[in-house]
């Protein structure tokens, strides 16, 4: 390398030489001959590299030029010492990459505001009956024609959409939104308009829509002329006047939709009736006015909810409005994310503080090591600031190093996770970008941790006289040592490590207990297909003779064995629900209400297409159509909560609008919005009676055919769907099982989090034992190499080696352990049927931790038991 | 022979050196000798001492130096006085006449 101090030491040898020569020849001349001359003249000058040094010390840079060598000297020395070096690199690497990534999870989910103007002034409206922040729509006008503190109230929502352009028809996401929409997140449109109030005012007021920006990209080329264009939505013809910008994507933070269109054209979208207030069928997102307080907004709130009781005292018997943050669904998904992502950060900060205590021991080890090198130093004159440096510098290359692995670590991790798809039909992305300052974060606490890691055990060495430090070798006596930092250090980071490890087994125990459970139905060997008959124009009597036109040519299908068909299947994240009153009820206000159950619309032959048990009774009917006795199946729940016994085929029920409905037939409990409710009523009727343009088709196929065949047989009912009507946009075709990917979507998120932790605390367990426990055993060699000598048998050898550790490893575990079951407790909110009192769970992290335990300091357990003392002693 | 020599007090190096320079460029051996010999070879430079001392003065810019052949064998690095090394000489010439002519005083008192 060419740096300005390679010139100066030329000259600064040179110019030495030079005097050396000169006394050379003045000996010489003296009449000595050549060689004495040279002899006498070299032992007046002395040591020439101490001359050197001091004349470094002069320079102008010298204190530069010292850190380069510091630099140097450090490399030379973890080059020499890869086993330290390495292990202190992944530990830092993998706790900063721990909490990089979820940091930067939490800042895109929870911390960063949304990206529209004044986005403090942006809340969502929900009802304080609920959590999940759904309206009916007349309650969401009553808001925006009834208050004085918000300057727009929004509502939208998400409807399935056939959307045709240049001649192919997708199934898309469009958000119907109110004239208000636009107002309330305020954005620029990037071309065009976006849609206003006169868009809204009157069904089919105007055939506006307006592309997202990912839409705009991805259908329509980012054509820049696309302002004008008229395109086909379910048929009907729309014009294109605007697209989003780049950054805008609704006011939820992980649904992206394609378009945007007037919610005043909900009937030819075929949506059902906006307008019955006891149907919440919109979200809200309202703007507040400059200036207006939350207490002020709250109270206005309270005085419309009262209007609305007072008028509709039937329908809304329990009106009333909160305001929660926009982003994540209200409090919905928001509050349970919130907490997750604050119990993930606590395990990434003691996956840090483990990684932190592992290093301290590690550097406490390395120095312990280094005391004799660094005492004799200090005897030939080194000052202690030049020590600190030399330690310093090291600590500062593994800290960088670590931070650098980190970086990398996190950045992978983020981009892929942005770039990920969760398994579901919805339009789901997460907008998670590595952020520069994440990375200078991550480099700052790797560098402070290495530099004060590092530099702390130098205090002890400063203590000791370098004088006896020669003398013994750097081998202080062992033998009833105080018990060391590191020792605590060790025992610390175990626990702690600990605590990940029971953590991930809880999870991996509920995620393997909600895989195997009974959900009413069997999702194996058998194809779901999804589509929105409305969107390629049937509706009513024109649906029903295409489904069953449909059904019948997929029954002749070779390999299939039964098949039906429904409106929705269950755990299929849409889900309707209906009231229910008791026969005797003649008031049908909301407070005699019996309950509300889940309502499904299905086909004769879709339970045992399903494969869900029928009990009682009878399957519904063709023969059960608009002209006869209205009927249903129930489910074991239902009967129970309505007649307290499960005999219940034969009996009656009332619908809101007062209509007696006979069951006639049981079937058996399943799960139906999420794997960890409590046993729901369903209610199935028969979809002959109640036609619904929304089809699920369940096909069930031979269980002998292996997996192949699920998915060649989704792929020819596409091709019969296609034959009747190539128009009919079918959304999902696949087998049942990989459709209920988001029904185990959370458990399996956080298991995967979970796990990694877990995996990243063992690592770093193991580093750390191994570490501390091949350092004991080399330093006491001698000493225990005398012992074997004196005729220590196996057990003795191991007990003086090792005992220590294997005391600190034991107490260590134990405490994490028991911390580790302490804290799964607020593990049972998200993951299903986590309970840490299994003792499955409890055997497995013992196991676990004993065999990473005994893995660790196996190594050097062999070392010590190999001990020849006759080359040892010889050695030293 | 060391025994008659005597070390030198601190800080006296800098003035000798720069005085010793003043009256024609020399490289560390030749102001070492030249030392020895004007002081009736009572004062003896360490090598320690002598090039730590003129790198010292040349980083001060009191000093400068090139490489030039000297009568025989390698090159040799001359020092010479810079105007600002003139300046300096003076004034700790003078000052040095004033300590040494008030510790006189004070030991024949």
């Amino acid at each position: 390398m060419r740096f300005p101090w390679n010139r100066m030491e030329a000259d600064l040898k040179r110019e030495l030489e030079h005097h050396l020569h000169q006394l050379t020849a003045e000996y010489e001349r003296r009449g000595h001959s050549h060689e004495d001359a040279m002899w006498m003249a070299k032992r007046e000058f002395g040591g020439s590299e101490q001359v050197k040094e001091m004349c470094r010390d002069e320079r102008r840079w010298a204190w530069m030029f010292g850190i380069w060598q510091d630099f140097a000297f450090a490399l030379r020395h973890m080059r020499r010492s890869p086993g330290f070096a390495g292990t202190a690199v992944l530990t830092l690497a993998l706790g900063i990459a721990a909490n990089v990534i979820v940091f930067g999870v939490l800042q895109a989910l929870v911390l960063r505001p949304l990206d529209v103007p004044h986005a403090d002034r942006l809340m969502t409206l929900a009802r304080t009956d609920q959590t999940y922040p759904i309206l009916p729509y007349p309650e969401v006008r009553d808001v925006r024609d009834g208050n004085t503190v918000f300057s727009a109230v929004a509502a939208w929502s998400v409807w399935d959409v056939g959307l045709e352009a240049n001649g192919v028809t997708r199934p898309v996401w469009a958000f119907p939104v109110n004239g208000q929409y636009f107002e309330a997140v305020a954005i620029k449109p990037f071309l065009g308009r976006l849609l206003e109030r006169a868009d809204d005012d009157h069904p089919e007021a105007s055939q506006a829509a307006v592309l997202s920006w990912p839409s705009w990209q991805s259908y329509f080329g980012a054509d820049p002329n696309i302002v004008g264009k008229t395109i086909r939505l379910n048929k009907h013809p729309y014009t294109i006047v605007g697209v989003t910008p780049e950054g805008f994507y609704g006011t939820e933070k992980f649904i992206q939709p394609a378009i945007f269109v007037p919610m005043a054209n909900a009937a030819s979208f075929g949506e059902g009736d906006l307008e019955s207030r006891g149907h919440a069928s919109v979200w809200s997102v309202v703007r507040i006015k400059d200036g207006v307080t939350t207490p002020q907004v709250q109270t206005e709130l309270n005085t419309i909810a009262a209007g609305i009781r007072r008028r509709y005292p039937k329908d809304e018997e329990k009106a009333g409005f909160k305001l929660t943050r926009p982003g994540l669904m209200g409090d919905f998904l928001g509050a349970p994310a919130r907490a997750f992502l604050a119990g993930v950060m606590v395990l990434a900060g003691i996956l840090l503080l483990a990684a932190c205590a592992n290093l301290g021991s590690l550097f406490a080890a390395r120095t312990a090591d280094r005391t004799r090198e660094i005492a004799i130093r200090m005897a030939i004159g080194s000052s202690r600031w030049r020590i600190v440096r030399q330690v310093l510098v090291e600590a500062l290359v593994i800290s960088i190093l670590g931070g650098a692995c980190a970086c990398g670590l996190a950045w992978m991790a983020l981009t892929s996770l942005a770039a990920w798809h969760p398994p579901t039909t919805y339009p789901i992305v997460f907008f998670v970008r590595p952020q520069p300052s994440l990375i200078l974060m991550a480099l700052l606490i790797s560098v402070l941790a290495g530099v004060l890691f590092g530099v702390m055990p130098l205090r002890q060495i400063f203590k000791t006289d370098p004088n006896d430090s020669i003398k013994s070798g750097g081998n202080q006596s062992f033998r009833g040592r105080r018990w060391a930092l590191r020792d605590v250090l060790l025992a610390a980071q175990i626990a702690l490590c600990c605590v990940t490890v029971t953590a991930a087994f809880v999870s991996l125990r509920g995620l393997g207990k909600a895989l195997t459970m009974d959900l009413g139905f069997n999702p194996k060997h058998a194809v779901v297909t999804t589509f929105e008959l409305s969107q390629a124009g049937y509706l009513g009597a024109a649906a029903d003779q295409f489904q069953r036109r449909l059904l019948e040519r997929v029954s002749q299908l070779p390999g299939v064995v039964e098949a039906g068909y429904a409106n929705s299947t269950p755990l299929n994240e849409d889900t309707t629900t209906s009231s229910v009153f008791s026969q005797q009820t003649a008031d049908f206000r909301a407070s005699n209400r019996a309950f509300y159950c889940y309502d499904y619309a299905v086909s004769p032959g879709y339970f045992t297409a399903a494969r869900t048990p029928l009990l009682a009774g009878r399957d519904v009917s063709f023969a059960d159509t608009p002209k006869t006795p209205p009927v249903a199946v129930v489910n074991q729940q239902f009967a129970r909560r309505l007649f307290h016994s499960e005999h219940a085929v034969g009996r009656y029920f009332k619908n809101s609008s007062g209509l007696p409905i006979q069951i006639v037939g049981v079937v058996a409990d399943g799960k139906y919005l999420t794997l960890s409710e409590d046993p729901s009523e369903v209610a199935f009727f028969p979809i002959s009676q109640e036609a619904a343009t929304k089809t699920s088709l369940v096909v069930r196929i031979r269980p002998e055919f292996p997996d192949a065949a699920t998915n060649d047989m989704a792929g020819t009912i596409r091709k019969v769907i296609r034959d009747l009507d190539p128009s009919v946009p079918i959304r999902e075709s696949s087998a049942w099982n990989s459709q209920l990917g988001m029904t185990f979507f959370l458990s399996r998120v956080a298991t995967a989090a979970l796990g990694i932790f877990g995996a990243f605390g063992l690592l770093l367990s193991i580093a750390g034992t191994f570490g501390l426990a091949s350092y004991t055993v080399s330093k006491r060699l001698r000493e225990l190499s005398i012992r074997v000598a004196l005729g220590a048998d196996a057990k003795q050898v191991l007990s003086a080696a090792l005992g220590r550790m294997l005391i600190v490893l034991g107490s260590g575990s134990v405490v994490g352990i028991v911390l580790g079951v302490a804290a799964s407790r607020l593990l049972s909110a998200i993951v299903y049927q986590a309970s840490a009192q299994d003792p499955f769970v409890l055997a497995a992290v013992a196991f676990t931790v004993v065999l990473t335990g005994s893995l660790s300091v196996a190594g050097p357990v062999r070392r010590a038991l190999h001990i020849d003392p006759a080359t040892l002693l010889r050695e030293q | 022979m060391p025994n008659k020599k005597t070390d030198l007090i601190q800080g006296t190096l800098d003035l000798l050196i720069l005085k010793t320079v003043a009256h024609e460029p020399l490289h560390g051996y030749g102001i070492a000798q030249r030392i020895l010999l004007t002081s009736k070879e009572i004062l003896q430079v360490q090598q320690g001492s002598l090039y730590p001392a003129l790198h010292r003065l040349q980083r001060q810019g009191l000093l400068k130096s090139e490489w030039k052949e000297s009568g025989s064998g390698p090159m040799g690095k001359y020092y010479t006085l810079t105007a600002l090394g003139r300046k300096s000489l003076q004034e700790e010439q003078a000052q040095w006449q004033r300590y040494a002519g008030a510790v006189a005083l004070v030991l024949e008192s």
